[in-house]
């Protein structure tokens, strides 16, 4: 099959790659980047665990062909901790809040949550939700999540 | 008539796994320093960074990709089949049928009568009929599509009730009827004779998915030495293992089977591991090469197990002051095409057993009659989801409940307390309750904390002018720890090393429920170490003693009563040599974070890491096994009368609805949940387990069923089969209570099932409050609520 090169920003270091032109985000992430912290739970756009940032905004990455992201930023739930290894007050405050059970949604929550506080920096109760129903969690009822995101959203602003 | 050997056995057990208890339990539980406490799950830093590998992550180089081919039919013969098309495909590795499983061509939890691969007959849509393991998993699909196979279509059988007529297409060789149970207790037309008020009424509910986000998957890795390996989510390894050896025709210790972390589980990861990872070792044989079996979304609703649904006629008596004297039920308990986990087969307690014990609920009544049947049916087979046949009788009896306050004229609570198990009560099936009891005070902590008196019988409009209208409603429920009858052994092996760090091996399962948290926890506190100093060796058949699978919220209790007698033998030692070391008898020793004192002179001490390196260097023990299972009695088969679990777990809820009259749509907007745990290890899991559980019970009541229309499932993927979001669960606020069970590690008992049980029904009483409708077919949709609505005559005047 033949190939087309693409170059973006993932984690912010620039790569390029050559992929079929069908290949899905998913699939480029998790295949051929070997980054497996983006979650297939649906594969139609349905459940929210495959969430990744394209420049910023929460997109659904099963569903979206990788020849989307041509130019532009990518960020995935590996390069959320800084080099140093020192974790997102999002990250922390899901450790401390016990926000996370299986695990499996807590990526794409996590990246969701992300795409919400670098909007709203001090969001209440009800635009979390909001901001979240978009990914699904079968384990927690959402209630540590949501404690998790304003917690994170208070850590963010005592830093500040 | 009571088997009295089976009795002397138990009775033996019990006073010797007491004494050890006892004993073992000195410390007294406010000095605990580990347990008891909130602490941060071991596996939490990689989920939040996104490096915990589950089974799809692995990587996939050498792996060929296995497919099933599934009937088109729910019920049919298989005239001929031809794979010759498919096998000539470039690319394909394997095309199987039936002839070429090497084994025993059947696999099941309980009994093995689902084919690996069906030869002569289907009996579900999800039924496989052939495997393929191709070298893309693009080839392996193009190949299904090019095997041939002839049907004869058969009628099929879609209700439980039609399953047990006479004329009724058989399913199986043996027919249709899988179990028929009985419970008698008292005489129940006595019982109804002495009633004062009677009511009949009959409730249904679908069949559920378990919805848990990953998809399953099975990795089978032929090893060199002519040993098979089966990785994969699981929750049951070694029952995974005995299918495996049975399917692969092999002595089970030729089968090794991994436990990969599992993205959710709620009881379906006990079926359906064993069918995928029967059919990727299948296909691994015949190619000698590793396979990687992975279900797409829709795969999953089609071939794997589902929550049985259930139709429930009960008739119930009481006294005008609210006793309970007969509680009659009929339970048809639909099964599907398998056996799955439903069938009651001493010693292992299915999920059938288990809802006609719950069915009279957590109330003392002192003449009952419940008849339970099993069928078979062309649908997807009933496997265990979280509460394992529990929930449905509770969506029953607890709407029962609050319709015959109701027609008594007495607030639901009242009728409840009045009738509540209590200490030294006795169940329907016989059992006292002389232990370990706080339903009662979950009913009060719960009404405390959401102030029941003021706000009930106070249903009334948002506004003047809207068409919402509130209501509150009360759910209650109870809930074994372990899987009763017998067979519940749990076994672990503790080992510490020279430096003073630790070991523990365990096949207790992880899947987001927190055991690889609270074990280590229990550890750490027998030993008198830290957390950090105890290491959980993850579930692998080849290394952890027996376990048995992590179900039926047993393996906190259990095998924290394991580790805990493992943790013992290692402690004997250490306390030996510091009592040479230190000079000071040993009942004067005590070990707490990571030191060894002498209990009168504070100062005396010693590190125990010093002591463990002293330990080994003189060759002293520093290994510990454990093996606890606990005490429990077979049900006699005539009456259903025994003790079917050695302990319960009891809760309630209450809630606050808002039902538009108009249109049927409901808001939960105000959530307690209050539970007896006996002794909560880790507090904040805890409350994961209670607020997970009550969203889980959430999705049943008002929007979960898998819609099949002539047997096939119609919603499969999770656009269309509904689960509760961040916009549809309320901020629960989740009591915990402690009623020291003592059998249990300082005191605790099972929680994982517990709380969407009683949740369900609290939601349909708070609809049938705030709008007068009763919803007894589920799911509470808003077109069933509105329906209801009319069917009560329209909604309540403003």
């Amino acid at each position: 099959m033949s190939t087309t090169k693409l170059s973006f920003k993932l984690n912010g270091q620039s790569m390029e790659v050559a992929i079929a032109p069908n290949t899905l985000l998913i699939d480029l992430l998790r295949d051929d980047l070997g980054l497996t912290g983006t979650k297939a739970g649906c594969r139609e756009g349905e459940c929210g665990a495959c969430t990744v940032l394209l420049d910023g905004e929460p997109v659904n990455s099963c569903i979206l062909p990788a020849l989307k992201v041509a130019g532009r930023s990518l960020t995935t739930i590996e390069g959320l901790a800084n080099e140093e290894g020192d974790l997102d007050e999002i990250q922390q405050a899901f450790m401390d809040e016990g926000a996370a059970q299986c695990g499996f949604c807590t990526p794409g929550m996590i990246m969701n949550a992300k795409a919400l506080l670098n909007k709203n920096p001090t969001p209440n109760e009800a635009e979390i939700r909001e901001s979240l129903s978009g990914v699904l969690c079968r384990c927690t009822g959402y209630r540590k999540i949501v404690h998790a995101v304003v917690t994170a959203s208070q850590t963010k602003k005592s830093h500040k | 008539m009571r088997d009295k050997t089976e009795d002397k056995r138990t009775v033996q057990v019990l006073t010797k796994e007491k004494l050890d208890l006892e004993q073992l339990l000195a410390a007294p539980k406010d000095k605990l320093s580990v347990a008891g406490h909130s602490v941060t799950r071991t596996d939490d830093l990689q989920k939040v960074t996104g490096k915990l590998m589950y089974g799809a992550d692995y990587p996939q180089e050498g792996f060929l990709h296995g497919k099933i081919l599934r009937s088109p039919f729910p019920h049919a013969l298989i005239k001929a089949i031809n794979v010759e098309k498919a096998q000539e495909l470039p690319g394909v590795a394997a095309v199987l049928t039936a002839k070429d499983v090497p084994g025993r061509n059947g696999f099941g939890a309980i009994l093995p009568d689902q084919p690996v691969i069906c030869g002569d007959k289907v009996r579900y849509v999800g039924d496989g009929v052939a495997l393929v393991a191709a070298e893309t998993e693009e080839i392996a699909h193009e190949a299904l599509s090019l095997i041939q196979v002839e049907y004869e279509p058969l009628t099929p059988v879609l209700d439980p009730r039609d399953a047990l007529k006479p004329d009724a297409p058989q399913i199986h060789e043996k027919g249709n009827l899988l179990s028929s149970n009985k419970l008698r207790k008292g005489d129940i037309e006595k019982g109804f004779d002495e009633a004062q008020v009677i009511m009949e009424r009959t409730y249904q509910v679908p069949f559920l998915e378990h919805a848990y986000l990953e998809p399953d998957i099975s990795l089978a890795i032929p090893q060199p030495d002519g040993t098979m390996l089966v990785e994969g989510p699981m929750q049951a390894p070694f029952t995974v293992r005995r299918n495996l050896a049975a399917v692969l025709g092999v002595p089970v210790n030729q089968v090794r089977v991994r436990q990969i972390h599992m993205g959710g589980g709620f009881g379906g990861k006990e079926d359906a591991p064993i069918d995928v990872g029967c059919r990727a070792a299948v296909l691994a044989h015949h190619t000698g090469q590793p396979v990687r079996l992975s279900l797409e979304r829709e795969e999953v609703t089609l071939q794997t197990c589902k929550r049985h649904p259930m139709i429930m006629e009960i008739r119930i008596g009481a006294k005008k002051d609210g006793h309970l004297v007969a509680f009659e039920g009929v339970i048809y308990d639909e099964q599907g095409a398998y056996a799955g986990l439903g069938p009651v087969i001493p010693p292992a307690g299915g999920s059938h057993i288990h809802s006609m014990v719950m069915m009279p609920g957590p109330y003392q009544i002192p003449h009952v009659k419940v008849d339970a049947h099993l069928c078979y049916t062309n649908h997807p087979y009933g496997g265990a989801m979280r509460g394992f046949g529990a929930p449905q009788v509770h969506i029953a009896h607890e709407q029962l409940m609050d319709e015959l306050a109701q027609e008594l004229g007495m607030d639901p609570i009242e009728l409840r307390r009045i009738n509540a198990f209590r200490l030294g009560s006795v169940t329907a099936t016989g059992q006292v309750l002389d232990q370990s009891v706080g339903l009662i005070e979950t009913l009060d902590a719960c009404a405390k904390a959401f102030k029941w008196e003021d706000r009930y019988g106070k249903s009334q409009y948002v506004d003047a002018k809207s068409s919402k209208r509130r209501g509150v409603g009360i759910g209650m429920g109870w809930y074994r720890t372990s899987i009763g009858t017998s067979g519940d052994g749990c076994g672990a092996n503790v080992y510490v090393h020279e430096d003073g760090s630790a070991l523990l091996y365990s096949g207790i399962t992880e899947m987001g429920q927190g055991a690889f948290t609270v074990l280590p926890q229990i550890c750490a506190e027998e030993l008198g170490v830290r957390m950090e100093d105890v290491r959980l060796v993850k579930p692998d058949t080849d290394m952890v003693p027996e376990s048995g699978p992590t179900v039926g919220s047993r393996s906190t209790t259990l095998m924290g009563n394991a580790i805990i007698m493992a943790t013992r033998q290692i402690k004997e030692s250490i306390l030996e040599m510091a009592s040479e070391m230190l000079i000071v008898p040993i009942d004067r020793l005590e070990v707490r974070d990571r030191r060894i004192y002498d209990r009168e002179n504070p100062g005396k001490s010693l590190a125990f890491k010093e002591v463990a390196a002293k330990c080994m260097a003189m060759g002293k023990r520093l290994i510990g096994q454990g093996w606890w299972a606990p005490p429990t009695a077979s049900l006699d088969p005539e009456t259903g009368q025994g003790n079917p679990y050695f302990v319960y777990t009891y809760s309630t809820h209450m809630t606050e609805v808002e039902v538009d009259v108009e249109t049927g749509e409901v808001e939960v907007i105000d959530y307690v949940a209050a539970f007896d745990v006996g002794k909560a290890i880790n507090p904040k899991a805890v409350e994961g387990q209670i607020e997970g559980g009550v969203a889980m019970g959430l999705g049943y009541a008002l929007m979960e069923k898998v819609v099949l229309k002539d047997g096939y499932p119609q919603n499969l993927n999770l656009q269309d089969y509904l689960i509760p979001t961040t916009l549809d669960v309320p901020d629960i606020e989740p009591i915990i209570l402690e009623e020291e069970n003592k059998f249990g590690p300082y005191g605790a008992k099972g929680i994982g099932e517990m709380p969407n049980i009683p949740a369900t029904p609290a939601i349909l009483n708070a609809i049938a409050n705030a709008c007068g409708g009763r919803v007894r077919s589920l799911p509470a949709d808003p077109e069933n609520v509105f329906l209801a609505i009319q069917e009560a005559g329209g909604p309540p005047e403003r």
